[in-house]
């Protein structure tokens, strides 16, 4: 067992941000293409794409490939 | 002659590509020249997206995961929505291909039943080992951070489901990736953040019932 101080903050705060209406990795998958094409346009797709940006928050994996698509595609701009 | 041409379909097309013109060369029979253009701009792409997880032989994996991707993207171009550039939409595939293959290999010895997490037959004196207190807390905090871990690690034992504390214990206390944990629980991401969500909300209920407030949990946890 390794709870401990820094693992309890991560599940308060995961739990403290949990409502019903979140996206799903299929649905942030389906629309992480147009939120990412804004960002690089220079507008604020948190605006337009708010679950989108909230799941990347609470979604290791999502958040990884996120980062990792950004890169990818200023290097092909 | 190149290979492309030996197609019955012709490439008429010049980069950049629209949309349309991609997904005509890249619908049956595929052209292969466009495949070539495509291959080159994943390739390019995913070198510097990947550069940080891969150790040795970056440009092999590379190449490989684009040619991995290319076959996905054949089979699914005409699920492509036209929402965003094709090569957007290219890229997420090659990049979610690359991703999920290094997080197999760097997980694939772990089995999630032997990942310590808190379950009915543990025993819950372990946790409250000296080791696992902060070094900079008071001791005052460190009781109250004590008494909080065994409140909370009481109710990831008593109400959420088996699968739930395992999914739980895999994702938030080993920090191990959604896409392994899906695949060694024989589901799929969007199942397994379902089931997580269920089990956040359960614990939100009880931390509400038990007067447990998880913002300021946060809050006094972080020194404020």
């Amino acid at each position: 067992m390794v709870l401990n101080p820094k693992i309890l903050k991560k599940l308060f705060k995961a739990v403290a941000y949990t409502h019903d209406d979140e996206l799903g990795c299929g649905d942030c998958c389906d629309e992480i293409e147009e939120f990412i094409e804004l960002k690089l346009a220079g507008k604020s797709p948190e605006d337009a794409y708010p679950l989108v940006r909230e799941h990347l928050d609470k979604c290791g994996d999502c958040r990884e490939e996120y980062e990792a698509l950004l890169t990818a595609l200023k290097a092909t701009a | 002659m190149p290979r492309w041409s030996k197609n019955n379909k012709e490439k008429k097309a010049s980069p950049p590509y629209s949309n349309e013109e991609w997904v005509a060369l890249l619908s049956n029979p595929p052209n292969e020249q466009a495949i070539d253009e495509l291959r080159a701009i994943l390739i390019r792409g995913l070198k510097p997206a990947l550069s940080k997880y891969v150790d040795q032989e970056l440009e092999q994996f590379v190449k490989d995961t684009a040619q991995d991707a290319l076959l996905k993207i054949l089979d699914n171009i005409h699920s492509f929505r036209g929402e965003s550039k094709l090569t957007t939409w290219a890229m997420k595939i090659a990049v979610r291909e690359g991703l999920t293959v290094l997080r197999r290999k760097k997980w694939n010895n772990i089995s999630l039943n032997d990942l310590r997490g808190p379950n009915p037959d543990s025993d819950s004196s372990e946790i409250f080992s000296e080791k696992f207190a902060s070094k900079d807390a008071s001791p005052e905090l460190s009781t109250a951070q004590k008494m909080m871990m065994e409140k909370v690690e009481g109710i990831i034992k008593n109400v959420l489901t088996e699968m739930q504390r395992t999914a739980i214990t895999a994702l938030m206390i080993h920090d191990l990736p959604v896409t392994v944990v899906a695949e060694k629980m024989d589901t799929n991401r969007n199942n397994l953040y379902k089931l997580v969500h269920d089990a956040r909300k359960k614990m939100k209920n009880e931390f509400e019932m038990q007067g447990i407030d998880p913002k300021k949990m946060i809050s006094e946890l972080s020194g404020g």
